[in-house]
């Protein structure tokens, strides 16, 4: 692997029974690289970030990444190969996912202090910091419930980047919140891509996308029809698959009339 | 006046067998605890045998009424020559019983945490064990307390069955001085209402528990 290189995905597969979630996907990730994945639902972009945070296994191909080399099958890899790329790749979820029984604080001390044996006080001081970065450390002793959405989401960023991990992974980090919170979340995420942050991002926010992204990759069908540089692909799309893809959700009110059902597309993975 | 008199006079008597039932729902709610805590994790277990086993043992202990189970501990296990004292043998039964009950609640609540919440921990790089200790019981703690709540107020009254093997708790006590004053309606309404007074304090108790828990976190 070229010594910049920190995902290298080959031919990656991945299916849910018979049912086919991607195929034939490969993709490379360099060091401070932000790609974005857009697409539209069904197309296995969730489940493609899941495989790279090893959630889930894939069934064919190979995932080289941080050292490792991963290749396809029904099982997941050897558990210290497991935990090794998990702590060393942060992930953010759609649904946040913090832990409801713990305070915000405790929330992201939780996985440094118990993975990483790091001390409680270094734990407290970096989760302060952290905090204090996007704007919640005042908000340090509450319980996630008493939290809005997108407080919940910089939160859960937070928890991900106290393990300090080498790359990041979003998982539609705003779909789920009220469109006057997207923005206070992408700016947490937009201040990590300038910090040097290598990070893959799934998301519907195109304008966001060509912000951030240095690269953009269209899945659909599951696959990936398209990839390059943002602008480029955004801008100037080379598939007809990104095209009509692209016209739809950047006009949707234009489209709206000559809507013909699209052939391929599955269910929401 | 009458009735309270009496119930004064064989009240101590009465507190004596209260002490043996207080001890026995104890011993038994520990065994039922931690052995259905293993049947729960056995169930939940990637490894088949551990599973199969435990999900038998649960089918078909709990289709057994108590009582045949107290019997059987304590005399047909004594038939080949198992001899456990009446004490032992109803913390056995009750706990054995008892632990399938609790297993399901521990189970259920155990599989009823948020798959994201599993998936977020995973994320972070934690082990199954930490897991379940730091993120998944404490949140199934919340919904055991009802349903276990429940379970307790019934074994509480299970408890009574062993009077029948000749432990002398609450219920033997009231079934003897029933006898020998001939006045079984009395003495019987009297345990009734230790028995209930019991469960109105148990019941109370773990309601405000329960309360305290969801009030912390929010």
């Amino acid at each position: 692997m070229s010594n910049n290189v920190v995902v290298r995905a080959e031919n990656l597969s991945k299916r849910f029974g018979d049912q086919i979630v991607f195929e034939h996907v490969s993709l490379e990730v360099h060091k401070s690289e932000v790609v974005a994945i857009i697409g539209p639902s069904g197309a296995g972009k969730s489940t493609l970030i899941r495989c790279i945070n090893v959630l889930h296994p894939f069934n064919e191909g190979t995932l080289q990444l941080l050292g490792h080399t991963l290749t396809g099958g029904s099982a997941l890899p050897p558990k210290p190969v497991l935990n090794d790329i998990r702590t060393r790749v942060g992930m953010v979820f759609q649904t946040f996912n913090l832990f409801p029984h713990l305070t915000v604080l405790n929330n992201i001390i939780l996985a440094p202090m118990e993975v990483k044996k790091i001390s409680r006080k270094e734990a407290v001081e970096r989760a302060l910091k952290l905090l204090d970065m996007v704007g919640l450390g005042h908000k340090a002793d509450m319980f996630p419930k008493r939290l809005s959405g997108g407080e919940q989401q910089r939160v859960a960023i937070c928890r991900a980047l106290a393990m300090e991990p080498e790359i990041m992974l979003f998982d539609e980090p705003t779909s789920m919140l009220d469109p006057e919170l997207v923005g206070e979340v992408l700016a947490a995420i937009q201040r990590l891509a300038r910090e040097g942050m290598t990070m893959i991002l799934v998301t519907h926010e195109m304008m966001f996308a060509k912000e951030v992204a240095d690269t953009v990759v269209i899945m659909a069908d599951h696959t990936i029809v398209e990839k390059g540089s943002a602008q480029k692909v955004l801008e100037t799309p080379q598939t007809e698959r990104s095209r009509v893809f692209l016209r739809r959700v950047l006009n949707p009110g234009t489209t709206a009339l000559d809507f013909e059902p699209m052939v391929g597309q599955g269910g929401d993975h | 006046m009458h009735m309270v008199r009496l119930w004064a006079q064989y009240l101590p008597q009465m507190l004596k067998g209260v002490g043996i039932t207080l001890e026995l729902t104890g011993a038994s709610l520990g065994v039922a605890i931690i052995f259905g805590f293993i049947l729960a994790i056995a169930r939940l277990s990637k490894i088949r045998l551990m599973e199969i086993i435990a999900r038998w043992y649960i089918e078909i202990v709990r289709a057994i009424p108590v009582l045949v189970i107290l019997f059987i501990a304590y005399y047909s296990l004594g038939q080949i020559g198992i001899k456990l004292s009446g004490m032992t043998a109803a913390i056995v039964s009750l706990g054995a019983f008892y632990a399938t009950q609790f297993g399901e609640i521990f189970r259920g609540a155990i599989l009823g945490v948020d798959r994201g919440q599993k998936e977020a921990a995973a994320a972070l790089g934690m082990p199954g064990g930490l897991m379940m200790r730091k993120v998944i019981l404490p949140q199934a703690f919340f919904s055991i307390l009802p349903p276990a709540t429940n379970q307790l107020s019934n074994l509480i009254k299970d408890t009574s069955l062993v009077f029948t093997i000749g432990v002398a708790d609450l219920m033997f006590q009231a079934y003897a001085a029933a006898s020998t004053t001939f006045l079984p309606l009395d003495m019987l309404t009297l345990a009734g209402i230790i028995y209930f007074v019991f469960y109105i304090i148990i019941s109370k108790f773990l309601a405000r528990w329960e309360l305290n828990v969801q009030q912390r976190r929010s």
